[in-house]
């Protein structure tokens, strides 16, 4: 019973891990070279995933999903071709295929980091219009009441 | 309250003009006398006596006595302060005007005219006054008026003073006659009669027949011989005459004919009282170098010195003097029974010393007046007492000191127990209880000042803040205050002193009981000048009061803080607006409306609380912003995230749609 206890919990991300891997693995078996195209379009979204560190991955998954949208059009070639490993390589080997595809993961990762720094700004714009907006409150009840005015913030 | 009616006139009780430019020489009988007239027609001539300052009027008398009309008496009709001839303030009784000069007492009245027109009218005005229980105490021959053309004479005023205060000696019973002038009392019937006696011997004789004795020489006489011997002595009146007056000169009051038996003078010879003259001591009792033969003299000699006098009964001097040579065991018996245990007590203060002697002199003489700390007295004459001892002179302290004492140690109903078969002893102790309560009340509306206003219905209010004004009445008061409060100096204090509280305390019911206690329980400032204006707002109210913008600008400052009170700055603003239209107003029951409404004061306690919680979640707010910029941090990179995360998502679907569109 005791070494039961003492066992550690199986960790969710690494059965996900385990599941990615054997789809991967899977997806190779039966197309190597439908994972040959996938894997050079959506290079940037799978290099995104293994540095992005953060709980969500929220950076990953904005690159990946904007690789997706910018390759589903050269994927949908491919798939409409005969799907073989030279129309897979034709598509790779097409500049304007995988660079659109990879601009738009770029895309993606640039949002990821100019959309936080906009938040902010309009979030620091709201409070600083709260700010004024309870400070006349403030001054009313002081003038209204006869209350002492705030303290200054401590040195 | 009177008004100016002109330049030598002025009005009382609305009713009455006073000319001071007419005044009644000898009318007033020892007081200043004024011609009067009834603005409203009375056909009877009136005057008006001036009373004395510091001798309060006898008003149940004149409560008694207004409007009755009684034949051979200048019945009192009302009374009221007006300008008097010097343009000070003096109270006036308006009454009849007598119908002529004074009687003339230097030279011997027969002894008919002196019965049919002296003591059958006398007498006859007696019994109208003993039916509604009064007394005149003003008999004496320079009282006693009579037209020129002759006919029964009328009885002079004797209201505006305390009873008997103006009588000599000679015309007052010795028990009254040992007495302060203020402090003798309403006394009863019998001391009129005895007075009408003395008037009597002095008509008859046509002089005063102790003429050049002082007053202490008549007193000693009187109580040495009795009152017809010390009167009459060798002098020979008319038969009926001496029968008459030897009768109404008793020593005991209850022995002399009544009033109503002397308008019958045959009658009343026929019913005389046989009295016996004091019993006469073998050997005389010698104290500080005074004789006395016997124990109403004895009584006498001890109370003058309490402390040698209560020496006298611890010794057992007095005791022996009554047994060995007074021969009345019985009397020393008594005065051992009742005094031991105070003149043992008495060793080591006055106090009981003069409760001893006393004690002592109820039992020698039941007819005596209580004598306390050397002082004569009679428990109703308390209260003018009480007033000529506030007077200023010498001995006014001492005086007011030893009445405080007697009334703190209820000592007339001590005095009234030991003789309980001449007075009502339930009355007298009821009445010294309750004047022990006025005095020990405390606060501003006890003390002695209450007792003084109480015992004193008709005294004018002393207060320092009326200087020039007399106030009598309850609802002349605000008036007066109003006026008063137009000197600067009247503003430095308060518009209720001790004085006036004490005044309104006695002559108001017990409704403003709560206002005179919130004067002086020492709540604070804020609270006392409430309740001065709640106080002035009810009288005002109750007595129709013209308006008072002064005196409401004067109590108003003083209740400066009722409107600070106030938290809400627009609700005081507004305060102090309608603060100042009231004021301007003058009616103080609506100022007390708008400085004592506790329910818009609960309201804005209320509205205090609600802002205070409100400024502290805005403090609390304002410092979680300050302190936020980490969390909007994160906030913001968690928002830009899902935006960007949505941007994606939103690409994925327009590709597909594209594609399928393709």
């Amino acid at each position: 019973m005791k070494a039961a206890r003492d066992r550690a919990p199986p960790r969710r991300g690494a059965s996900l891990l385990w599941f990615q891997g054997l789809l991967c693995g899977a997806l190779i078996a039966v197309s190597i070279s439908t994972a040959l195209l996938l894997a050079a379009l959506l290079l940037p979204g799978l290099a995104a995933v293994l540095l992005d560190r953060e709980p969500g991955r929220p950076v990953a998954r904005t690159v990946l999903l904007f690789g997706v949208a910018a390759s589903a059009a050269p994927f949908t070639r491919y798939w409409e071709s005969a799907h073989t490993i030279d129309a897979a390589l034709g598509i790779i080997g097409d500049p304007m295929a995988l660079g659109i595809a990879w601009l738009a993961a770029g895309f993606g990762w640039a949002l990821t980091e100019f959309a936080p720094v906009a938040a902010r700004l309009v979030l620091e714009a709201a409070d600083r219009r709260r700010i004024v907006q309870l400070k006349a409150e403030r001054t009313a009840y002081e003038e209204e009441w006869g209350l002492p005015p705030q303290e200054p913030a401590g040195d | 309250m009177a008004k100016p009616g002109g330049s030598a006139e002025t009005l009382i009780a609305e009713q009455y003009a006073v000319d001071l430019a007419r005044p009644l020489p000898d009318a007033g009988a020892g007081l200043p006398a004024y011609a009067a007239i009834d603005r409203r027609g009375g056909a009877a001539p009136l005057m008006a006596v001036q009373a004395r300052s510091g001798a309060p009027l006898r008003a149940r008398m004149i409560a008694a006595l207004s409007g009755t009309g009684i034949e051979g008496l200048c019945a009192p009709v009302t009374c009221g302060p007006a300008p008097g001839p010097d343009g000070r303030m003096a109270l006036f009784v308006i009454c009849q005007a007598p119908p002529g000069p004074r009687l003339d007492a230097t030279r011997p009245w027969s002894e008919a005219v002196v019965i049919d027109e002296v003591l059958r009218p006398v007498a006859t005005a007696l019994d109208r006054l003993q039916g509604r229980h009064v007394t005149h105490r003003g008999i004496r021959p320079n009282n006693l008026f009579r037209a020129v053309n002759g006919g029964p004479v009328t009885l002079g005023a004797a209201w505006a003073g305390p009873p008997a205060a103006l009588q000599p000696a000679l015309f007052e019973p010795p028990y009254s006659a040992c007495c302060h002038p203020a402090g003798r009392g309403d006394g009863a019937i019998a001391d009129d009669v005895y007075a009408l006696a003395v008037t009597l011997i002095v008509l008859a004789l046509g002089r005063n027949p102790l003429h050049g004795l002082d007053d202490e020489a008549i007193l000693q006489r009187k109580l040495e011989l009795g009152s017809h011997a010390a009167l009459l002595g060798t002098e020979r009146l008319p038969p009926l005459l001496g029968d008459l007056v030897r009768g109404m000169l008793a020593e005991d009051p209850d022995h002399r004919p009544t009033p109503i038996l002397l308008t019958q003078p045959s009658v009343a010879r026929s019913r005389r009282v046989a009295t016996r003259p004091p019993r006469r001591a073998q050997w005389p009792f010698e104290t500080g170098g005074t004789e006395v033969w016997n124990a109403r003299g004895l009584a006498r000699v001890i109370a003058h010195d309490p402390s040698q006098g209560a020496q006298l009964l611890r010794n057992g001097a007095v005791g022996n003097w009554l047994r060995r040579s007074l021969g009345d065991a019985a009397a020393a018996t008594r005065i051992e029974d009742v005094v031991p245990a105070h003149a043992d007590a008495a060793a080591g203060g006055p106090t009981g010393e003069s409760l001893a002697v006393m004690r002592a002199a109820a039992v020698l003489d039941p007819l005596a007046p209580l004598f306390w700390h050397g002082r004569a007295l009679w428990p109703d004459g308390i209260g003018p007492l009480l007033v000529a001892a506030a007077q200023p002179g010498p001995g006014g302290a001492a005086d007011a000191a030893a009445l405080e004492e007697l009334i703190s140690t209820e000592a007339a109903a001590s005095w009234a127990a030991l003789r309980a078969e001449r007075c009502d002893v339930a009355l007298v102790r009821q009445e010294a209880r309750q004047n022990r309560m006025w005095l020990r009340l405390s606060g501003l509306e006890g003390g002695m000042p209450r007792l003084c206003y109480t015992l004193n219905p008709l005294l004018p209010c002393s207060s320092p803040l009326l200087d020039g004004q007399t106030v009598v009445r309850l609802p002349d008061l605000v008036p007066a205050l109003e006026r008063a409060a137009a000197r600067p100096e009247a503003r430095r204090l308060n518009a209720v002193d001790r004085d006036i509280a004490a005044f309104i305390a006695a002559r108001s019911d017990t409704n403003l009981a709560h206002e005179l206690v919130g004067l002086g329980n020492g709540s604070g400032e804020g609270r006392m000048a409430m309740a001065r204006l709640r106080l002035l707002a009810q009288l005002q109210d109750r007595f129709r009061c013209p308006p008072c913008p002064t005196l409401a600008r004067w109590v108003t400052e003083e209740c400066v803080a009722p409107p600070n009170e106030w938290r809400n700055r627009t609700r005081r603003r507004q305060m102090h607006e309608r603060l100042d239209a009231l004021i301007a107003a003058g009616w103080l029951p609506a100022l007390v409306e708008l400085v004592d409404d506790a329910q818009a004061r609960e309201a804005d306690k209320a509205g205090l609380r609600h802002a205070e919680e409100a400024v502290r979640a805005i403090d609390a707010e304002l410092a979680a912003l300050a302190t936020g910029a980490g969390r909007r941090t994160a906030a913001a990179r968690r928002l830009g995230h899902e935006i960007a995360a949505g941007g994606g998502l939103t690409a994925v679907v327009a590709a597909m749609a594209l594609l399928c569109l393709a």
